[in-house]
């Protein structure tokens, strides 16, 4: 073999040998076995970064559908994992916005809400609304079709004002 | 043997061209030549051509050294470099890999210099505008696992956290400073260096590993159990690891050594 040959393969063996140690201190695996696992992780997270930078990304359809079972379901817990796992990148707004819309039926009470849960829904919603600010839900179940006025509503339930007293408040219904 | 050999009584009388001796003829001996009275039969040529292939070559010899600087080196260097920062959790038994402070690779720095400075390794000898671009690619690559392997190695030798990080950081501050001024030669760095790291390796792995307190039970059953331990433990802040770690590290730190005793000081004399 030349010695520009070997030189060749020295240069294609550091930088192969060298990723791979980067990238095990970035994975940081904590068993032999747990390297494939990383692995496949760091794979399918690449292809998305891929398919989002040319723009081929598609959102599971099967983990989305099971979501919305889910999410029909009131199921929210459950719901939010297919939601995530159907848009990994999360970068469709439809999907994030169920995420959002989640958080708010389950953090939502009659006398009170959760306001851990409405604190999650308000940041997911911001994040819909950054992704895309013309958003409209096409679903008959879901009242407040627009980001803006799901988050009017979480930021109302987060604050405390005279009106919370209101015992008419009683009756009011849950979006 | 033939009579122009015979005729040539000392090489040191024969006028050199590019390194070989070539005899003079004399006018009798080139007539005899021109005559083809000296003339080597077929079959002994043939001979003479195989016992030249037997001879191992110039070609061969420069191969082996571009296999060793270009593949085996760096991956000495990055096997040490990965195995350098690699710990085994005292508890699980669970790979925790340690990453490298700052500080390591301000040490590394000042390793690398120290190397160029005394000649260990020849700066100019393996970057330069003689050698081909791809031989200066290749050399980049082998010095950028050299220096990996240089911070993982500081990784492996200054102890994680606490009071004990600061000391032995400042001791090899001190005698990478002290190097910098007055090691001058490569064998007298070569030499400082196995001996700074053993010592850093006993230190962390012998002293201040039988100082760190067993990870089993509760807070108050180590105190009870083995209670200057404990102390000294929480004091120094000493994390707890298997003994796994010291013989993964051993291999490293050997693996580490090793590959700076191979690394040549120069390479532009096997040009690609």
């Amino acid at each position: 073999m030349k010695p520009k040959h070997i030189q060749i393969s020295g240069l294609v063996l550091t930088a192969v040998y060298g990723l791979f140690v980067l990238w095990i201190y970035w994975a940081a695996p904590k068993t032999v076995s747990d390297v494939s696992v990383k692995a496949r992780e760091t794979i399918e997270q690449a292809a998305n970064e891929a398919a989002a930078a040319t723009g081929t990304y598609e959102v599971d359809q099967e983990k989305f559908t099971q979501g919305l079972n889910a999410f029909r379901a009131e199921n929210y817990v459950l719901a939010r994992e297919m939601f995530s796992q159907a848009d990994p990148k999360a970068i469709d707004p439809k999907t994030q916005y169920y995420i959002a819309y989640s958080f708010y039926r389950q953090g939502w009470g009659r006398f009170s809400n959760d306001d851990e849960l409405f604190k999650q829904g308000l940041e997911q919603v911001n994040k819909v609304i950054a992704l895309d600010r013309e958003f409209r839900a096409d679903d008959e179940n879901l009242k407040l079709k627009h980001p803006v006025e799901l988050r009017n509503e979480l930021e109302e339930g987060l604050r405390i004002t005279a009106d919370d007293f209101n015992p008419l408040k009683l009756t009011r219904e849950r979006q | 043997m033939s009579d122009i050999a015979k005729n040539t009584e000392s090489d040191e009388d024969q006028p050199a061209i590019e390194g070989e001796l070539v005899p003079e003829r004399a006018p009798d001996d080139l007539e005899g030549f021109l005559e083809g009275e000296d003339l080597p039969e077929p079959s002994e040529l043939r001979d003479a051509a195989r016992d030249l292939k037997a001879l191992p070559s110039a070609d061969a010899a420069g191969n082996q050294r571009s296999w060793l600087v270009y593949v085996l080196l760096p991956a000495v260097f990055l096997t040490s470099a990965l195995l350098g920062g690699l710990r085994i959790a005292s508890e699980t038994g669970e790979f925790i890999f340690h990453r490298p402070a700052l500080i390591c690779l301000v040490f590394a720095t000042l390793m690398l210099v120290l190397f160029f400075r005394t000649g260990l390794i020849s700066l100019g000898g393996w970057f330069s505008e003689s050698l081909s671009t791809l031989q200066n690619a290749a050399n980049a690559a082998v010095m950028t696992a050299l220096f990996a392997a240089t911070v993982q190695m500081f990784n492996s030798l200054i102890p994680e956290q606490g009071l004990a990080f600061w000391i032995v950081s400042f001791c090899f501050l001190w005698t990478l400073g002290v190097s910098y001024f007055s090691v001058a030669d490569a064998t007298r760095l070569a030499r400082s260096t196995v001996a700074l790291f053993v010592a850093a390796f006993l230190t962390k792995y012998f002293l201040l590993a039988n100082l760190t307190s067993d990870a089993s039970g509760n807070w108050l059953q180590r105190l009870w159990s083995d209670p200057t331990r404990e102390a000294v433990t929480y004091l120094l802040d000493l994390p707890r690891y298997s003994s796994a770690t010291g013989y993964i590290q051993f291999f490293a730190a050997a693996l580490f050594l090793l590959g700076l005793f191979l690394v040549p000081s120069r390479t532009d004399a096997d040009r690609g």
